[in-house]
């Protein structure tokens, strides 16, 4: 039971209570965090100048410059200036789509929300949907195209791909072309690459991503004779088991994975059911962290358990009164008889297995993208020996175009390049010169093409290889489409012209087929009017883009026909010797991706959901490992690997495997227009090779050393020990059992709390916050929201080292139990807008105050920056602008900013504000309605995937805030305290099988 | 030995302790004092507009609704600057050539617009919705003063806090009803007080003060 909270940690210092915690628990800041940047310390700085500030003081006090208005020349019938309009859109990463609503200030986008109307969405977004805002404006974005070294007009580079030049060059069947794509399900660029090969029949069209779906693409070709993607239900499922599989976080349909998957967890009462995680995997994950029992083993040994949890769930179903095996024949199941897990696994597998028998048809099995086929043939078996399918998952054809076929591999594009079959090369958006395998040397084969053509939105490392380069176009400024995991088709439309020009992937494709001037949206409109149901095309299209989704495209069911033989074959062929040797794991990163995003100061400073690291990666390592190679957290260590060495800074993760070594790819970005990125951490690229598997054993760990001889060290720019909490109870947590027997374990830590202070007013609507701690799984979007809709500002590596960061909402990590296999729990922690604010009693200038409907407030215009009030609260939740962030945005980024926000000067403290901004606007609409306040909804509970955020009225007994502040486990952060906050949190509660030893690591 | 100091000089002394304390209240009251002055806050000042646009004609004269052309102050948070084709349904009949009419047209030809000089401005922190004021009964004329009687707009009020706070703090004493908002000149018929009181219950108007109201 750990209803006290106190055993939680949050890194190894603060476990192990080293002088260098206790040093740093007693300071606010970080040493320094007061200091410029540069050499001059702030107070010799204000000595200097003391004189000519004042003076400059009295400057501010004329009168202001006049502004202009300038207004419409003739104002569009739907625009209406101060009013926000949102749009349908949709954004497609890895493939696949996500909805989008985007909020539009007279045609200037500001912020990306969820469209609740698809089904990939369901209402929330991600960190990368809602970061992709920030891409569209980044001022290192291509504005021109290119020829050679020198400038050119688009029509320039679009007349070099048109069939009269490009014929010449590759020959008419377009024998000497190749093309280089991302994955997409997009139907347009379905359809115009259909209409490239009927014009170049010889052409070879490839897709490449390093985050592709290659083996589970596989596996499905092997166990079912066509690439099948399973959809799950989470829903209906009471036991998961997730084999080295992220589902909740980062995957294309993760936002509605995690909603269904929380709704499962999300209970409203002690007599609710609740489902139960099992995982399985080295890293930790997002997914990993939300388990209910984690299983660290290195990524080579997940096969072997997944067979061992297959072998045993057929053991146990042949028993008598279980329900069978489900019609896995002998031939299969022969293979799995002797197959027993390693000993010291034993009991887990057993337990697993039989926990999986007993809730049969009720349970899902997820396999890792990371893992190969087998693993994921492995859990198609398990979902059929558990009777799963058509119950709790079903198989549809994948939406990717030519999913599964030989195009979407690299290798034999690269070996034409090199072998000079390619004439000339097209490459779509990938950035493959950073992110194909290094023993491939693309760049080289890159080389020997003649022609290279780059159509991207940056100048990148494949830009500045290639002969030509053209601007594409911002999904935000294009006409496109895509289809979602499920396979719902939505349109993209654009919500801004095109800054700086471009053509979109579907106009270029178009220029090959000769005509350079085809436009997206006629070419996608001649797509659907033939295929959007009903008669009246016109209204089906205005429908389709209104809603976001093209009614009735979700692809059907499909049942799988089992080729048993290839899966016997392939199950009997014996896996690869278990070396015990140390492994490496590459990782997709939560923040940048594959590297698409590190121009992305939203996303390279947002902190990693585990390690909390911004701006770069590290050789993720558990304390064990770590003490075997004598490397600490900072130390820059040299990993050799297949003959190519990378060198980064170790960071001990606890509850990482022992034996392995986890890197997160899409950092180290090379030479190009993407200045930011350049040199942000290391590029894990280099250690991937052409087989594309993401781990593998051999690897070798030795510190690296200086010029002088001397191990480097770095500085890793980690969040997680700023604003600590002195290792006060605030995150709860408890099982279901414990929750059970004791309903209110959270009553000391709730309530009202003698006080001197008077009791604040309670007419009127009543803003509050509920925070559940069970469905929260850490993945971050609200902390994008919060900075996309306050025109929150990033500090960089440097600020974020000093302590300067600026998110006004942060998801504090902590780890429970030993160093080695902690539990994880997520806390959202934001300004608890306290009924009795320690922060406002000490402000000397009235800029923070307490509003009548319960908003701790802050005054921007009367702070003068003392920071009493930060150091008196006890929460950790205001941030100071040290510097003048927003002074050095770039014109383009300007446009991003949320005009209902001040953006905040110099010397001010700034915190979250219940976004205060929507409130306020749904106060006035109510107002000029005469009717009560409608719904508000903050920017962060907006975001959340699970709904794990709940805002409303305390005055408004039909909210769902109100239903959610009576359960029994709800309790206030530092309770204590009498501070009587208006945030308040439910208590974790985990749902351990009894069978096994306790999940929290407390065994 | 004489004294090192004059006997006048303890006089002096005093006189300049004085004036020193004086100057320690005086000079931050004065500046304080200046501040609010029409100097610094604007008031009365009318820029120069691109237009000689005259309210008096066309609201006087030709008796137009103050939300013929600044149509979103009942439903947005700014009232709206008229695009140029809000001029042209009657200026392609009247006054279409003249010289002052240029930058009407040469914004029609070029689709570029007529860049207006703001003349109340407020800062960059301060959010005010004309929707909600006006549909809770504060008449243009209560802020922004006779615009009918202006020949180029100025800037009525002082904008500051104070003048802002005086109306929150008893919007009884300058509410009128929502039908007689855009009335230049209206007279509450009765008197103020007991219709103020009427409206306030009338139309639920809150005494806004707490600091979000306006600055977010």
């Amino acid at each position: 039971m750990t209803g006290d909270g106190r055993r939680c940690w949050r890194d190894l210092d603060e476990l192990l209570d080293t002088p260098d915690f206790r040093e740093a628990l007693g300071r606010e800041f970080p040493a320094g965090a007061a200091e410029l940047a540069d050499g001059m310390t702030r107070r010799s700085f204000v000595r200097l100048l003391g004189a000519s500030i004042a003076l400059a003081g009295v400057g501010g006090c004329f009168e202001r410059p006049r502004e202009r208005i300038l207004p419409y020349v003739s104002e569009p019938p739907e625009s209406t200036p101060g009013v926000a309009r949102h749009y349908a859109t949709s954004m497609s990463l890895g493939g696949f789509t996500t909805g989008l609503l985007v909020e539009s200030h007279v045609g200037r986008p500001t912020k990306i929300e969820g469209n609740p109307d698809h089904p990939a969405s369901l209402g929330a977004a991600g960190v990368y949907e809602q970061a992709s805002i920030l891409q569209l404006y980044d001022p290192e974005r291509a504005r021109t195209a290119r020829l050679g070294r020198a400038k050119a007009s688009g029509s320039e580079v679009a007349a070099l791909l048109s069939p009269a030049r490009l014929g010449a060059a590759v020959g008419a069947s377009g024998a000497g072309l190749g093309l280089l794509l991302e994955p997409s399900a997009s139907p347009l660029s379905a359809e115009m690459l259909r209409r490239v090969r009927e014009r170049y029949p010889a052409a070879r069209v490839h897709f490449y991503s390093p985050l592709g779906s290659h083996a589970s693409d596989r596996a499905s070709l092997t166990a079912f004779g066509r690439p099948l993607l399973p959809q799950y239900d989470f829903r209906s499922a009471d036991v998961v088991l997730a084999l080295d599989a992220d589902f909740l976080a980062g995957g294309p349909f993760s936002l509605r994975y995690a909603r269904d998957f929380a709704d499962r967890r999300r209970i409203a009462a002690p007599t609710d059911g609740m489902n139960r995680l099992y995982v399985i995997e080295p890293g930790v994950s997002v997914t990993g962290g939300t388990a209910d029992h984690r299983l660290r083993v290195r990524a080579v040994e997940v096969e072997s358990l997944a067979s061992a949890v297959l072998a045993a769930v057929i053991r146990q179903s042949n028993r008598p009164g279980m329900p069978g095996r489900q019609g896995i024949p002998d031939s299969v199941a022969s293979v799995l008889r002797g197959v027993e897990p390693p000993p010291r696994h034993r009991e887990w597998i057993d337990a697993v297995a039989r926990d999986l028998t007993a809730h049969a048809g009720r349970t899902i099995v997820v396999a890792g993208e990371r893992q190969p086929a087998r693993v994921h043939v492995l859990a198609h078996l398990l979902n059929a020996a558990l009777g799963n399918a058509g119950r709790t998952l079903r198989y549809i054809e994948s939406p990717i175009t030519e999913a599964g076929a030989s195009s979407h591999e690299l290798g034999p594009l690269v070996e034409a390049m090199r072998g000079g079959a390619v004439r000339a090369l097209v490459v779509l958006g990938a950035n493959p010169a950073y992110t194909a395998p290094a023993d491939l040397d693309f760049g080289a084969a890159l080389r020997r093409v003649p022609t290279t053509v780059y159509h991207g939105l940056y100048q990148n490392e494949t830009a500045r290889a290639c002969h030509a380069f053209l601007p594409s176009l911002h999904y935000l400024e294009s006409w496109a489409d895509g289809r979602a995991w499920d396979g719902t088709a939505s349109l993209v439309q654009p919500l801004i012209a095109p800054l700086y020009g471009g053509k979109t992937e579907a106009e270029l494709l178009g220029a090959l087929l000769g005509d350079a001037e085809a436009s997206a949206h006629e070419l996608l409109q001649d797509l659907w009017r033939g295929r959007m149901t009903g008669t009246d095309f016109a209204g089906a299209w205005d429908e389709a883009l209104q809603r976001g989704v093209i009614a009735g495209t979700a692809a059907p069911e499909t049942t799988p026909t089992w080729q048993w033989d290839a899966i016997g074959s392939v199950l009997s062929r014996s896996p690869p010797p278990a070396d015990s040797s140390l492994e490496l794991v590459l990782e997709q990163d939560p923040s940048v991706y594959d590297g698409r995003f590190a121009n992305n100061v939203w996303l390279q400073e947002l902190p990693d959901p585990l390690t909390k690291l911004t701006w770069g990666n590290a050789a993720l390592l558990s304390p064990a490992t770590a003490a075997r190679l004598r490397v600490a957290t900072g130390d820059v260590v040299a990993l050799a690997y297949r003959g190519r060495t990378l060198r980064v800074p170790a960071f001990l993760l606890p509850g990482h495997a022992d034996e392995s070594v986890s890197l997160r790819l899409g950092y180290g970005r090379g030479a190009g227009d993407e200045t930011l990125a350049e040199g942000v951490g290391a590029n894990a690229y280099r250690l991937l090779t052409s087989d594309m598997r993401m781990f593998g054993g051999g690897l070798a760990v030795s510190p690296a050393l200086g010029d002088d001889g001397a191990p480097l060290r770095d500085r890793l720019a980690s969040t997680q020990t700023h604003w600590r909490l002195e290792g006060r109870p605030v995150a709860l947590r408890a099982t279901l059992d414990e929750y059970r027997r004791d309903p209110a374990f959270t009553a000391p830590q709730r309530g009202r709390v003698l006080s001197l202070y008077e009791p604040s007013p309670g007419g009127g609507d009543q803003w509050a916050m509920v925070v559940d701690l069970a469905t929260c799984t850490g993945c971050s979007a609200c902390v994008v929201a919060c900075q996309a809709e306050n025109n929150i500002p990033v500090v960089g590596k440097q600020g974020v080292l000093d302590g300067r960061e600026m998110h006004w909402l942060r998801i504090d990590r902590y780890f429970e139990g030993s160093a080695e296999d902690p539990a994880v729990l997520m806390q959202p922690m934001l300004c608890q807008h306290c009924e009795k604010a320690p922060c406002e009693y000490v402000c000397p200038v009235s800029a923070t105050l307490h509003s009548p409907d319960g908003l701790n407030e802050m005054v921007y215009n009367r702070c003068i920056g003392t920071r009493f009030c930060s150091n008196n609260c006890p929460y950790k939740v205001r941030r100071f602008n040290w510097f003048d962030y927003n002074a050095e945005v770039a014109e383009t980024e300007r446009m991003a900013k949320n005009p209902d926000v001040t953006v905040r000067g110099r010397g001010v403290m700034e915190k979250c504000t219940f976004c205060v901004q929507r409130i306020r606007e749904a106060q006035i609409a109510a107002g000029i309605e005469g009717a009560a306040t409608g719904e508000v909804r903050t920017a962060c509970q907006q975001a959340c995937p699970t709904r794990a955020i709940t805002f409303g009225s305390l005055n408004d007994p039909d909210s769902d805030l109100v239903r959610r502040r009576a359960e029994p486990r709800r309790y206030a952060a530092l309770h204590e305290l009498g501070t009587e906050p208006r945030v308040q949190y439910l208590a974790a509660i985990t749902n351990p099988n009894p069978e096994l030893p306790r999940g929290d690591g407390g065994e | 030995m004489p004294a090192l100091f004059s006997r006048s000089s303890n006089r002096t002394i005093r006189l300049t302790l004085a004036a020193a304390a004086a100057a320690l209240v005086g000079i931050p009251l004065a500046l304080m004092a200046w501040v609010r002055t029409p100097a610094i806050t604007g008031q009365r000042s009318a820029p120069p507009q691109p237009i000689p646009f005259d309210h008096r004609i066309h609201v006087t004269g030709l008796q137009i609704d103050c939300r013929y052309c600044h149509s979103t102050a009942e439903r947005s948070a700014p009232a709206g600057i008229p695009a140029t084709t809000v001029c042209v349904p009657c200026h392609s009949q009247v006054w279409r050539d003249g010289p002052v009419f240029a930058p009407v047209r040469h914004s029609l030809a070029t689709g570029r617009p007529i860049p207006w000089q703001r003349v109340n401005s407020l800062p960059d922190f301060v959010f005010f919705n004309h929707a909600i004021h006006v549909r809770k009964g504060v008449g243009c004329e209560t802020c922004h003063g006779r615009v009918d009687r202006m020949a180029r707009v100025e800037q009525a009020a002082p904008l500051t806090m104070s003048w802002c706070l005086d109306c929150h703090r008893g919007p009884e004493r300058y509410l009128r009803p929502v039908e007689q908002v855009t009335t230049m000149g209206w007279q509450p018929p009765g008197g103020q007080a007991a219709l103020g009181r009427e409206l306030v219950r009338r139309y639920h108007v809150s005494r806004l003060t707490n600091c979000s109201a306006c600055h977010r």
